[in-house]
C-alpha cells in the first residue's frame, strides 16, 4: 500500500503571535528574518522515517508558515531513486548508502538511529513459550536465511507442534529487509529465504503478520510500535530476542513498548544490525531551504526524536552529520 | 458556401479532389502512429537493455530460473511463467461466467434488468486497480487460505496443479480471482455489444420454425459472432497480462517457477514495480528491469499475434 500524504496545513500564525526562533540553527544569515524561508520541500522513501518526518514537517511549518511539505512513503529504494532522479528534494533511506549510489551523486547525512525488530502474531500457537524463552539469533538465521527451521515446534523445542512457520518479507525494495538480512547472516534483501512471501509496503506487512497466527516477519521501530501510545501494534508481539542464547528471556531482551526498544538502541545494547542509521539523501550537496531544514533536523529536530520515541544521534554523530552539511 | 436557397454549393472538382487527398493523407498518418509508437518503445527498451544482453545470452536470461541481482544472476523464467499462470487462471475463471452474463443480458433479460445491470458493470470497470488489490488482500487471500486451500488439499491434492505446497493464501489463485473480477466488465460489455449486432430477423426465423431460445442461441446466434467473442476474450486477457498493482498485492511475489495454482508467483509487471527502487544501485539492474519490460512487451505481442491468427482462421472458415 502506498502511503501518500500531502501535508498542507494552513497554519497561518496570526501577526501578533511571535514564532519561536530556532535556538541554534546556524543557517540564517545575520539579520535575515525567520519567515524569509518559503517554498516547497518534497520527501519520499523509508517507512521507518515516515512518521518522524511528518512530525518534523509539522514543527518546522509552525516556525516557517511559508514552507510547504509533500511527504510520501514507498520504501528506501524509492527514496533513493526519487532523490537521484530529482523527483523529490530529500530521499529517506533506512540503510547504508551503496558506493554506486554515491558515484551517481547521492549526498547523505545520518539523522537518527533506529532498529529493525522481529514481529509475530499475538495469536501464535506457541506465543507463551516464545515470550518465556525468546528466539536466538541462530534460530532467526535458520528461519530467515537457511530455512532449516520450518515449524513453530522447532523454534521452542516442542517437536509435537507441527505448525509451519509462514515467513513474510517485503516485496518492495526496503531498508528494513536489507538490515534484517544482515542480522541473520546475509548481505541484502535478496538473501532472505526465497520462499518467503513478499508483501508490498511496511504497513501491509505488519497487518499481514498480525492476522496470520503462524506468521513471522520484521519491522522497524515506527512500524511495529504505535507512535502515539508507544505500545506494539494491536495483534502483534515483538518476540523477545535471546541475545546471549541462554534459552531464557533476561532483562533487556523483551521489548514491550517503544521506550524499551529505543532505549536499548540508544544504550547500544541492541545489536547493530538490526539497529541502523537513518539517512537523508539529496542529489548533490543540499542548498537553500533544503539545507536549512536538514540543519534544523540535526539540531532542534533531534529533541523531537526523543519525544516521539525514536533514538537521537550521539553528540559525536550529530557533529559529524552537521559537518557534512557545512 | 451556401447559395440563396440554403443549399451547399458544389465546390469545383479540383478542390474536392484535393480535399479528399488531404483527408486521406491525414487519416493515414494518424493510423500509422501506433506502429511508430510500438517501434519506438521497442527500440528504447532494446537500447536500455543492451548492457545486459551483451553480458548474458538471451536464452540464459529468458530461461534462467535464479533471480539474484546482487550476485549477477538474472533469470526471467519464474516471472514469465508467473505472468502466464496468473493470466490463464484469471481468464479461465472469468470467461465462462462473462459469456453467460452477456448471453443472458442480450437474449433473455428484460430491458429494465439490462438498464440496471449495465451501469453496475460500468462502475465495476471504473474501480481503480489498487482498490481491487486491497479487497484481494483483505478478503480473497484469507478466503483462499482458510477455505479453498483446505478443500483442495482434501479433494484435489493428488493433482499437481491443485497441490497445496505453501501455507498462505498469497497465491496464483488469489491473483487470478482478483483479475477475473477486474476483467469481467470489459469482456461482458464487448461480448454483449457484439451479440446485439446479430440481426433480430435471424432470431425470429429460428424461433418461427419451432426452435427454443436455447437452440437459437446455440445454433444461430453464437456461430454468427464467435470471432467477435474471441476478440472480447483476447482484450480481457491483454488487460490481465499487464495488470500490476492489484496482482502484486495478493500474489506473494516469490521468484520461483510455480507448479500449482496455490503457489505464490511473481509476474513481470510486479517485478518492475517492486524493484524500481534498486535500479540506481545494483550494477546492470536497470538494464535487467527494462529487459523485464521488453520481455513483457514480447509476451504480449506473441499473444496478440497468435490470437489474430486464430481469429483470421475462424473468419476464413466461416466464409468457406
Amino acid at each position: 500500500m502506498f502511503f501518500s500524504t500531502i501535508i498542507a496545513f494552513s497554519l497561518m500564525l496570526s501577526a501578533c503571535a511571535s514564532a519561536p526562533a530556532p535556538a541554534s540553527s546556524g543557517t540564517q544569515a545575520p539579520g535575515s528574518s525567520i519567515d524569509s524561508l518559503s517554498g516547497n520541500i518534497s520527501v519520499s522513501g523509508a517507512f521507518a522515517l515516515y512518521p518522524m518526518m511528518t512530525v518534523w514537517a509539522q514543527e518546522y511549518q509552525k516556525l516557517h508558515p511559508n514552507v510547504q511539505f509533500d511527504i510520501q512513503g514507498g520504501g528506501a529504494g524509492k527514496g533513493m531513486t526519487d532523490a537521484l532522479s530529482g523527483a523529490v528534494d530529500i530521499g529517506m533511506v533506512s540503510r547504508k548508502i551503496k558506493p554506486e549510489e554515491e558515484t551517481k551523486g547521492a549526498y547523505w547525512v545520518t539523522v537518527a538511529e533506529d532498529g529493525v525488530f522481529p514481529v509475530i502474531s499475538a495469536q501464535n500457537p506457541v506465543a507463551a513459550d516464545i515470550t518465556a524463552k525468546g528466539i536466538s539469533q541462530d534460530t532467526f538465521k535458520k528461519i530467515f536465511m537457511t530455512g532449516e527451521i520450518k515449524t513453530w515446534g522447532e523454534v521452542v523445542g516442542k517437536p509435537e507442534v507441527k505448525d509451519a512457520i509462514h515467513v513474510y518479507t517485503r516485496s518492495d525494495s526496503a531498508g528494513a529487509a536489507d538490515t534484517w538480512a544482515q542480522y541473520v547472516g546475509g548481505k541484502a534483501q535478496a538473501d532472505i529465504l526465497t520462499t518467503a512471501i513478499g508483501v508490498n509496503g511496511e504497513p501491509a506487512l505488519v497487518d499481514t503478520v498480525a492476522k496470520d497466527p503462524l506468521g513471522i516477519s520484521f519491522s522497524n521501530l515506527g512500524g511495529i510500535f504505535d507512535i502515539t501510545t508507544g505500545n506494539v501494534v494491536q495483534g502483534t508481539i515483538v518476540p523477545p530476542m535471546d541475545m546471549n542464547a541462554n534459552g531464557q528471556v533476561d532483562a533487556g531482551e523483551f521489548f514491550k513498548t517503544m521506550n524499551d526498544a529505543s532505549s536499548a538502541i540508544a544504550s547500544g545494547k541492541y545489536p547493530f544490525p538490526p539497529a541502523r542509521f537513518e539517512n537523508l539523501v539529496t542529489n548533490g550537496k543540499p542548498t537553500g531551504l533544503v539545507l536549512a531544514f536538514m540543519n534544523w533536523i540535526l539540531t532542534d529536530g533531534q529533541q523531537l526524536l526523543e519525544q516521539a520515541g525514536y533514538v537521537k544521534l550521539t553528540p559525536a554523530q550529530q557533529a559529524e552529520s552537521l559537518a557534512k552539511l557545512k | 458556401m451556401i447559395d440563396t436557397e440554403g443549399r451547399q454549393t458544389r465546390p469545383s472538382g479540383a478542390s474536392r479532389r484535393s480535399q479528399d487527398q488531404t483527408a486521406r493523407k491525414t487519416f493515414l498518418v494518424i493510423t500509422l502512429l501506433p506502429f511508430f509508437l510500438i517501434a519506438l518503445i521497442a527500440i528504447a527498451l532494446i537500447i536500455r537493455t543492451w548492457p545486459i544482453l551483451r553480458a548474458y545470452s538471451p536464452a540464459s536470461l529468458v530461461f534462467g530460473t535464479v533471480w539474484k541481482p546482487d550476485n549477477g544472476q538474472f533469470g526471467f523464467w519464474p516471472f514469465i511463467t508467473g505472468t502466464v499462470w496468473v493470466t490463464v487462471v484469471g481468464v479461465i475463471l472469468s470467461v465462462p461466467a462473462c459469456l453467460l452474463v452477456s448471453l443472458y443480458l442480450s437474449e433473455y433479460a428484460h430491458s429494465t434488468t439490462r438498464s440496471i445491470t449495465k451501469p453496475v458493470l460500468d462502475l465495476l470497470a471504473a474501480i481503480p486497480p489498487v482498490v481491487y488489490g486491497v479487497w484481494g488482500l483483505l478478503v480473497i487471500v484469507p478466503f483462499v487460505e482458510k477455505i479453498l486451500a483446505p478443500l483442495s488439499k482434501k479433494w484435489l491434492g493428488a493433482i499437481p496443479i491443485f497441490a497445496v505446497n505453501q501455507p498462505t493464501g498469497f497465491s496464483i489463485l488469489s491473483g487470478g480471482i482478483v483479475l477475473a473480477v477486474m476483467i469481467a466488465p470489459l469482456i461482458i460489455s464487448v461480448v454483449y455489444e457484439i451479440l446485439s449486432t446479430v440481426p433480430n430477423d435471424l432470431r425470429h426465423a429460428s424461433l418461427a420454425v419451432g426452435a427454443t431460445k436455447w437452440q437459437t442461441i446455440r445454433q444461430i446466434v453464437i456461430p454468427q459472432v464467435l470471432p467477435g467473442i474471441v476478440a472480447g476474450v483476447v482484450l480481457g486477457a491483454s488487460r490481465a497480462l499487464g495488470e500490476t498493482i492489484a496482482v502484486l498485492m495478493v500474489v506473494g511475489n516469490v521468484a520461483k517457477v510455480p507448479t500449482s495454482i496455490f503457489d505464490p508467483a511473481y509476474p513481470l509487471p510486479a517485478l518492475i514495480a517492486n524493484n524500481y527502487g534498486d535500479m540506481m544501485s545494483v550494477p546492470l539492474y536497470d538494464a535487467a528491469l527494462l529487459g523485464a519490460a521488453l520481455v513483457l512487451l514480447i509476451v504480449i505481442l506473441i499473444f496478440n499475434i497468435i490470437s489474430t491468427l486464430v481469429l483470421q482462421r475462424m473468419l476464413a472458415r466461416k466464409k468457406a
